[in-house]
């Protein structure tokens, strides 16, 4: 069920109505089942290893908890670890690497190994509700949480539709004290809520599915042979394109969410306004890049080791993201690029706290000349990760020494100012007034008002391009 | 809503609900309004809808009557025949009922066809104009095609067919019942063609699908069972397939491999142009489809070899 279709919203609606109607024990199982339902709209057959893999961590966060001694918590602790990751290994990585081993030996003049080859499907989320588990399992273990008492709380706590698909990957001291406790209507929180669901399926319906008509038409040669002008077009509409799929996505999530009383953390703040890498970081994906950074950099050292244990953490936790991605040897480079630049950066120019525009010292034009070398950098990294092989990477890399225009170009490059100028402009505005969504202080009339002109837009400008979310995919 | 109402009383309640209002009222309108636009002024939408009805009044000829030949195709055949000069050079022999629509492919005409037939047509020919790639198509046209060309069960069967999931099953369920579900990708290139400038070339570009150059084994397979199933399906209705090979230039290989694998399993085809005796000044800038030229050229083609359709 994706959110961007009229089938999710005929979901959406009697869930939410019947939902308050319940006692708050009963709101628990009711959402419980609502989820297992949206799950299995996907493939009911993923159901029963959803369904298996959240027992497992139910029981083993009990024996954690109820361990005697350190050694017998490590020991349930790797074992946790070795089934999430050995299962999400199984379905997302195992044909990857029996591929890549068979290459191998192929450039060594060694055909026709029986390798047990198996086609497995990827199971809709697993990457995202895996890491919830772990998360939550290190956690207990940790001592920074209590172990759920409630199957049905720590069952929904995982599957909460909202987040299953795609994120954003809630921390457990964060949602699963939701769970727990009774959830009480609030009109203000509802209210946004439904202006978060119209704001995202803005970014979504018409940003994120119109960037990708040129992107795909980019990549996929139907503008022709890879040049500047088609590396241009390509990247930074799939820039656009991406960036407005996967904030729209979190920006229905965390709106559903909101419909039924639940908080989710804020995805995305502004990425392409950030001035550096590392502040990128911090604005782009947030609930992965914190779990990455509190679950793998920090726990390999982090920074606290010296200036090469800190570069060979940072380049672990990279490129191990860029694979987080996707099977796929152009998801390991995006993640090794952006690695190799942040070591760059960290040695130029140390880490700051403070996400943030302009400081008093900075000028309007050294902020702006920051954020489009940054901006630029990450579209770079971009034509890896949307590529299709390493080898049409390159070959789009080749085209941009090759200055050949068409006129379709400029109407290329005025529907991506279209789409994408009023999404920057927004970005700008929430950047100043430090909004979660735009003109979230506003008043009432205005907000019903610009949430009706959203609804004319969206109607104006999509398509019935059945574009599937972006991150659906990882 | 139970005991739960922290803030019940809050503006924010009114606005929620106004908010459902408008967007429930938005969506009561623009149906309304969809539907009204599609059938008073949308062009395509009337060209195939009469051109639907008439073909369903396709009955075999009587003595010394011309005999009655569907035509179907997609935009290789809208831009490429001129019909009405078609039946003018033709008109003592047969009597053709064209159906065009754009971008479609071999499902989108599987289900047009079926449905024709279920509304009585009888044909004594049906044209089928297909080339390679579309005859190899694996989806339908989310425009037009859900409610011209299918009835709510073949919606199931079309969705089968295409191996969808349960989502894009009941975006095409939408589109057969809702207006503004089938049509509002139109409305968006609608109104990018009339606000950015060279727009509709690049639009071209966008859609332009990438058109096999050869057939490998595996398609030719695929392209021998759709032939055979358009081929029984025409036959169970007393009808005479024939497939009519398109100049396209840019997969000449594939369509001669095509009408190679209809020729192997009694379909009758023809040829009616060899693509290498046109050139660039035939064709559209894409040179995929025919000028008015070309178009001329193509359809004279077309009626000079019209005996064999019998």
């Amino acid at each position: 069920m994706l959110f961007d279709s009229l089938i999710y919203f005929v979901f959406l609606i009697p869930v939410v109505l019947a939902y308050w109607q319940l006692t708050y024990r009963r709101q628990n199982v009711f959402l419980l089942f609502a989820s297992y339902f949206f799950y299995g709209w996907w493939d009911w057959r993923f159901l029963a290893l959803m369904v298996g893999s959240t027992t497992m961590d139910f029981l083993i966060a009990q024996k954690i908890s109820a361990a005697p001694d350190g050694r017998t918590r490590k020991h349930w602790l790797i074992f946790s670890l070795v089934l999430n990751f050995g299962i999400l290994g199984l379905f997302k990585y195992f044909n990857f690497f029996v591929d890549s081993f068979a290459d191998v030996l192929a450039t060594f003049g060694v055909h026709y190994i029986p390798i047990p080859l198996i086609r497995i499907l990827l199971p809709p989320g697993i990457s995202f509700y895996t890491f919830q588990e772990v998360a939550y399992i290190v956690d207990v273990y940790k001592g920074r949480i209590e172990p759920a008492r409630s199957f049905v709380d720590y069952a929904l706590f995982i599957s909460l539709f909202p987040h299953l698909i795609a994120g954003p990957i809630q921390r457990p001291s964060h949602l699963l004290p939701q769970v727990q406790k009774r959830r009480e209507f609030d009109a203000d929180r509802f209210f946004d809520g439904m202006l978060l669901i119209i704001s995202g399926l803005v970014r979504k319906c018409v940003v994120a599915d119109n960037c990708a008509l040129l992107a795909n038409a980019a990549f996929g040669g139907q503008l022709g042979p890879p040049n500047l002008w088609v590396v241009l077009i390509g990247t930074y509409a799939f820039a656009w394109q991406v960036y407005g799929d996967f904030s729209g996505y979190s920006d229905i999530a965390r709106g559903s969410a909101q419909l039924l009383g639940f908080h989710f953390m804020v995805n995305f703040r502004q990425p392409y306004l950030s001035k550096r890498l590392q502040e990128f970081w911090r604005r782009w994906h947030i609930s992965l890049s914190a779990w990455l950074r509190d679950y793998l950099y920090i726990p390999l050292g982090g920074s606290e080791h010296g200036k090469w244990k800190t570069c060979r953490n940072l380049l672990i936790t990279m490129v191990l993201a860029g694979l987080w991605h996707g099977a796929a040897w152009t998801y390991v480079v995006f993640g090794a690029i952006q690695g190799v630049a942040l070591l760059v950066e960290h040695t130029l120019f140390p880490p700051k706290d403070k996400l943030g525009g302009a400081t008093s010292s900075e000028s309007f034009f050294s902020v702006w000349a920051q954020r489009i070398v940054t901006f630029n950098i990450f579209c770079l990294t971009l034509l890896f990760f949307r590529s299709t092989s390493l080898g049409s990477a390159l070959q789009m890399l080749r085209g941009l020494f090759d200055f050949t225009w068409r006129t379709e170009y400029a109407a290329a490059f005025a529907t991506l100012c279209v789409f994408a100028l009023p999404l920057l402009g927004v970005d700008l505005l929430m950047e100043a007034n430090e909004q979660e969504y735009p003109f979230a202080k506003a008043r009432y009339t205005v907000r019903t008002a610009l949430a009706a002109a959203a609804l004319i837009v969206l109607v104006l400008f999509t398509g019935n391009d059945s574009n599937a979310f972006i991150y659906f995919q990882f | 809503m139970r005991l739960f109402i922290s803030n019940s009383k809050s503006p924010a309640l009114t606005y929620a609900k106004l908010m459902c209002g408008i967007s429930f009222a938005f969506l009561i309108a623009l149906e309304g309004l969809s539907a009204y636009m599609l059938k008073h002024h949308s062009v395509t939408y009337r060209r195939v809808s009469q051109q639907l009805n008439r073909a369903v009044g396709a009955r075999p000829a009587g003595p010394g009557e011309p005999a009655s030949v569907v035509m179907i195709g997609n935009s290789l055949f809208l831009e490429g025949v001129q019909v009405d000069r078609l039946q003018e050079l033709t008109s003592k022999r047969l009597r053709i009922y064209p159906i065009f629509l754009e971008a479609t492919g071999y499902y989108d005409w599987l289900y047009g066809l079926r449905r024709i037939f279920r509304l009585g047509a009888r044909p004594q020919v049906v044209v089928v104009q297909l080339e390679a790639n579309s005859l190899l198509w694996n989806r339908v046209r989310t425009e037009y095609s859900p409610m011209l060309f299918f009835d709510t069960p073949d919606l199931l069967h079309v969705s089968s067919d295409l191996g969808l999931g349960h989502t894009a099953e009941s975006s095409l369920l939408l589109a057969h019942w809702s207006a503004f579900s089938s049509t509002h990708s139109i409305i968006r290139t609608q109104i990018l063609r009339h606000t950015i400038p060279h727009f509709t070339d690049l639009f071209t570009l966008l859609i332009q699908a990438q058109r096999p150059t050869t057939l490998g084994p595996d398609t030719e397979e695929v392209a021998e069972a759709r032939l055979k199933t358009l081929r029984d399906l025409c036959e169970a209705h007393g009808a005479k397939m024939i497939l009519l090979a398109p100049p396209v230039p840019s997969s000449e290989n594939a369509v001669r491999k095509l009408i190679s694998i209809a020729q192997g399993i009694g379909v009758s085809t023809l040829v009616p142009i060899d693509p290498n005796t046109l050139s660039a000044r035939h064709y559209e800038p894409d040179v995929l489809h025919l000028n008015s030229e070309g178009a001329a050229l193509f359809t004279y083609a077309i009626a000079r070899i019209s005996d064999q359709f019998l």
